[in-house]
């Protein structure tokens, strides 16, 4: 049996995110001042400091802005999965997203700009996180 | 040009044994750094009235409680928070106490006992932990892997300009007694080494280590009256967070203060001897040579092309072999560099001098969060 997968610490800020994902939804945060939407969770809006937000769904669409082929992962709850690709996304509404990648592609792949959507994978019980598929 | 540094000199460093295991706690390295530094300026710890400390593995240590452990009383402490930018913040605001009479003599250090595991698993910022974590992202090689491949997408830099500038280090560590490797690195070695997080091999990443780096900073008044080559500080800076909205960015500051530290230090970077460099990854080197003005955007691995890295040649870089040669002691990594400026400038180092040295500048990174570290900072030294 391998350890399990390292999870968020939960908090007041964060649990709204966490909870869309488990109900298969992707939602950000979306500050009320500048309409500008803000990932990861945040205490205020980091584009203009605003304290008030709103949780809004978003579309799930993005592109790669970069990624990489994890050999060595940093827990050992991973190296059965190992190796496997790691993104960096820039949603449709302009936050940037790490997650994997489920689509099987060659190592050696230049994945730069390619078009993705989310996906949800059960990462521990109960829990779901994005992933992206290519669109 | 912003305000001088007058009135405070560089008077001493040390260096402990670099190890990749230690039974020692990390609380007696970061004492024997110091005691090594105080003795290189003709100090003692009862000259002390200020210390900075950056330590990952201090807890529940922490910077007044090492003042306990080392029977100082101080008037003046600092406990860095930026990872490897910090140790170069510390002696920049060290040295603001010691120009305005808060301090006299002031130890700046940091430390670290880590090996391959433990780093892999060191309690981390929500960045990482939370929005990066659960996502298998590879820690650090991670972060670094992505931000090399977007590099070398946008500027064409390739694995071949990375390597040239590994490879100087290395043959600059194989005259650094106290280097971790020190055994030649060839490019066919270099291109073909164990992919780690492509497109990031081995010898792209820096192997976690034990040990501590220190320095002493003093008042104009305790330096005059020392034996020992006295350097000054010339200019300096620090930002945080930029910019804040591109993580992409390929900055993290060094660009916004370099003008003011250029200007204040009266020089620029072609009157460098040696330049000293935050080497976590080569594409960060990359990224502070063009942030600091040695090379435009992008144009660093043109740089590296036409320059000779090693210490006997036109641009020395990481004349000790950086952290990618000597190891990197968790938060001493930001050191590793202050260490090896100050003993160039002081002339005492040995195989590996830079003849004749008057002038360098060496640079920090640090405090790694959601892809990209959040801290910049720089300082330009010179022989007094």
């Amino acid at each position: 049996m391998n350890a399990m997968k390292p999870m968020p610490r939960l908090t007041a800020i964060n649990r709204p995110f966490f909870a869309a994902c488990d109900a298969g939804e992707l939602k950000l945060q979306r500050c009320l001042a500048c309409h500008k939407h803000i990932y990861f969770p945040r205490i205020c809006c980091p584009h203009c400091s605003g304290g008030d937000l709103e949780w809004v769904p978003i579309s799930g669409r993005g592109t790669i802005r970069t990624h990489t082929l994890v050999r060595r992962p940093q827990h050992e709850s991973f190296f059965p999965e190992a190796p496997y690709t790691v993104l960096a996304v820039t949603l449709e509404e302009g936050p940037l997203m790490y997650s994997r990648l489920t689509t099987p592609v060659a190592e050696d792949a230049n994945l730069i700009g390619r078009a993705v959507r989310v996906v949800f994978s059960e990462e521990a019980p109960g829990r779901r996180l994005p992933f992206f598929e290519l669109a | 040009m912003g305000p001088g540094y007058e009135g405070v000199f560089v008077v001493g460093a040390g260096q402990t044994a670099y190890e990749k295991r230690t039974e020692k706690p990390v609380q007696r390295l970061i004492w024997e750094a110091a005691d090594l530094a105080l003795r290189s300026a003709g100090l003692g710890f009862r000259d002390v009235n200020g210390l900075g400390i950056t330590c990952f593995t201090l807890g529940p240590d922490n910077v007044t409680t090492m003042t306990e452990h080392m029977g100082l009383t101080c008037r003046w402490l600092c406990q860095g928070l930026y990872g490897g930018a910090s140790g170069i913040s510390a002696m920049l605001q060290a040295a603001r106490a010691i120009q305005h009479g808060d301090a006299d003599v002031v130890v700046v250090l940091a430390a670290d006992a880590f090996d391959v595991s433990s780093h892999m698993s060191m309690n981390r910022n929500p960045g990482q932990h939370d929005y990066m974590g659960p996502w298998g992202y590879g820690a650090a090689n991670g972060v670094f892997a992505m931000q090399t491949r977007l590099y070398m997408q946008e500027f064409g830099a390739t694995r071949e300009d990375f390597g040239r500038l590994c490879i100087a280090q290395r043959e600059n560590a194989m005259l650094n007694p106290n280097a971790l490797l020190r055994t030649p690195l060839t490019m066919e070695a270099y291109l073909n080494a164990k992919p780690i997080a492509d497109p990031l091999r081995l010898f792209d990443c820096v192997l976690p280590c034990c040990g501590a780096d220190a320095v002493v900073l003093a008042s104009e008044k305790v330096a005059r009256g020392l034996d020992v080559p006295l350097l000054r500080i010339l200019g300096g800076g620090e930002m945080h967070n930029y910019p804040a909205d591109d993580i992409y960015g390929f900055s993290a500051g060094w660009e916004m203060f370099r003008d003011r530290m250029w200007s204040t230090a009266g020089c620029g970077p072609r009157e460098m001897d040696l330049v000293q460099l935050y080497d976590d990854y080569p594409v960060m080197e990359f990224v502070q040579l063009e942030g600091m003005g040695f090379a435009p955007r992008g144009g660093a691995g043109k740089l590296i092309r036409d320059n000779d890295c090693t210490v006997r040649g036109t641009l020395p870089i990481n004349t000790g072999g950086g952290q990618l040669s000597a190891g990197q002691c968790g938060a001493s990594g930001g050191m590793i560099g202050v260490y090896e400026l100050v003993t160039q400038l002081r002339h005492e180092a040995g195989e590996r001098q830079v003849a004749g040295a008057q002038r360098g500048v060496v640079s920090g990174y640090g405090q790694v969060s959601y892809g990209r570290g959040l801290s910049a900072s720089a300082c330009v030294l010179g022989r007094a």
